[in-house]
């Protein structure tokens, strides 16, 4: 069932690895030109972005060193994004949409119980995206390499494990939402909402008092708070990541389990 | 002998909406049934449930001796669902291969022999196939690893005549075998050939199990006899068994219940040229049922 989740998978992995590769390859190979002319970007240029598209940005901060530069530019918001948006839409093929089309009837009457089903397509998922994390991985680290970042391996490393987590929690929850309702448009708007508020939270909402308390429910704070491109990994956070997406696998097996399919 | 189908009580609510009421039947080893009712009657809601696709709200069923909820069972049955859903790019000799292989292997000249049968083209990518050519992949992954019980929901929908006897003889070839099937459909020429007994579901209510023998008995035969001059209309009244008589010139038309005796020795005293007895029409007793329940429910409500 891994095998054939994966074969089900596979055309929009790629895609998406492609996809996110390029995107790697055109923004950091334009640091070369910033390296050069730190005074074109340096601190006058950022001055004028307003406070909260900066907040949003996670400050800008260091705009023209490596560090700075990929954790602007590539893990602030872009990538983590690009990867969760894959995640939802790959989740997605694991049960709510095979469901929706009615090609999931004939196989819940397969000979596979419904908990082992849903364990498979969660591995798969997880599979997957670590692939795609691989090879993003690689690309990443060789372009950061080529344009003289001055990042080590294992940072770049520590904040693209932080991605695979980040994007295999909200995977996860869609296949949870899926698994528990079969309806492709609910998962996306759960993983929407709770991605688009958690990242507000923990960007432009952490100088708000009234609502800073919520970052404790956004994934984003997890991912962003340790600094992996500079700190190294950050164990216990990523372990909270990884314990909520086991949470959720485990409601999504126990959902799907006491459900009726396809009505 | 234990039956391969047993349901007791079995309901199913969907929210408010009525699927199924109290449906109790038993199928044996070895037998065909046919499942009748409209669309909408509860027939697809039944062989849901004893595919534990969905869950009853009460009562229980049993297959092939085990609870539906035992997944390891569910490879020994084959299934084809009413709407079957293929698509995707995958090639349907792929997806049968891995249907195949999740209930234990499948030998690919058998696969190879009933697509040669039905005359299926298994290297196209299923989303390219027409109805008729998706359902012939859906009768082929249901029949291929042999399974002790075939449920199969509206067997025939998109199939030319061709094939649809060739259908109908693999059926016949699964009850030689000594396996059992239940086939639903809501026209009853669909599975009378083939149906040892034949259910009746109609608004989510069995009400009435049948062998199909004892209905073609019951059943009405429209009869036309042609003489070769004109007969008078009195040598065949009031003769046991025959209605809706009609004598016009040298034809004469009309329904018998039951055996032809009189109606073929009345005619014997004239020149028969042409005789034409249609095939018991089950239909029509068919529809009796429908419209009898229907009546036997008005009476019940207002009580």
């Amino acid at each position: 069932m891994i095998a054939k989740s994966l074969r089900d998978f596979r055309r929009a992995l790629i895609g998406w690895t492609i996809g996110i590769s390029a995107f790697m390859t055109l923004y950091l190979g334009v640091y070369g030109s910033i390296k050069q002319n730190p005074d074109v970007y340096g601190q006058q240029a950022l001055a004028k972005f307003p406070g909260a598209l900066k907040d949003l940005m996670g400050g800008l901060q260091d705009f023209t060193s490596g560090p700075g530069y990929l954790q602007s530019v590539v893990y602030q918001l872009f990538v983590p994004m690009l990867f969760i948006v894959c995640a939802m839409l790959v989740a997605n093929r694991a049960i709510a949409q095979p469901e929706e089309a009615g090609t999931l009837e004939l196989v819940v009457t397969l000979p596979i119980d419904r908990k082992r089903f849903v364990l498979d397509r969660f591995a798969a998922l997880a599979l997957g995206l670590l692939a795609t994390a691989g090879v993003t991985l690689i690309v990443t680290w060789v372009v950061a390499e080529a344009v003289g970042m001055g990042v080590g391996f294992d940072r770049i490393l520590a904040a693209h494990t932080g991605v695979f987590l980040l994007a295999l929690f909200f995977g996860t929850l869609t296949l949870a939402v899926g698994a528990a309702t079969g309806r492709r448009a609910a998962a996306m708007a759960v993983v929407g909402v709770w991605a688009v508020l958690g990242y507000v939270v923990v960007t432009v909402g952490r100088s708000v008092e009234a609502i800073a308390w919520l970052k404790w429910i956004s994934p984003f704070h997890y991912y962003a708070e340790g600094q992996p491109l500079y700190q190294g990994l950050p164990v216990g956070d990523y372990l909270v990541l990884a314990g909520a997406t086991a949470v959720l696998a485990l409601t999504a097996v126990l959902a799907f389990d006491r459900r009726d399919v396809g009505v | 002998m234990t039956a391969v189908v047993q349901a007791e009580g079995l309901t199913k609510y969907y929210g408010k909406r009525r699927g199924l009421e109290d449906l109790t039947l038993e199928i044996q080893p070895g037998e065909i049934f046919g499942y009748l009712g409209p669309n909408g009657s509860g027939k697809t809601t039944t062989i849901r449930l004893l595919l534990d696709v969905i869950r009853p709200t009460r009562g229980h069923v049993r297959v092939l001796g085990a609870g539906s909820r035992e997944a390891a069972v569910r490879g020994r049955i084959g299934y084809l669902p009413g709407e079957l859903a293929l698509e995707g790019r995958e090639r349907a000799r792929d997806y049968l291969d891995f249907l195949g292989r999740v209930r234990g292997g499948v030998p690919p000249a058998r696969v190879d022999a009933l697509a040669e049968r039905l005359n299926a083209d298994l290297s196209v990518p299923m989303r390219k196939l027409s109805k008729g050519n998706k359902q012939k992949i859906g009768l082929i992954q249901a029949f291929m690893h042999e399974p002790e019980l075939l449920i199969l929901d509206e067997p025939t929908g998109g199939l030319d005549p061709l094939v649809q006897q060739e259908f109908l003889a693999m059926v016949r070839e699964v009850r030689a075998a000594g396996r059992t099937v239940l086939m639903s459909s809501h026209v009853l020429a669909e599975v009378e050939h083939v149906s040892d007994r034949v259910g009746i579901v109609r608004a989510g209510r069995l009400i009435a199990v049948e062998h199909v023998a004892a209905l073609r008995e019951k059943a009405m035969r429209r009869v036309e006899l042609h003489f070769d001059a004109p007969v008078p209309p009195e040598a065949f009244q009031g003769l046991p068994g025959v209605r809706d008589l009609r004598v016009e010139g040298a034809a004469l038309r009309c329904t018998i219940d039951g055996r032809p005796d009189a109606l073929i020795k009345a005619a014997a005293r004239f020149t028969v040229v042409h005789l034409v007895s249609a095939e018991p029409d089950l239909e029509e007793i068919f529809l009796t049922y429908y419209s009898d329940e229907e009546r036997h429910d008005d009476r019940q409500e207002p009580a």
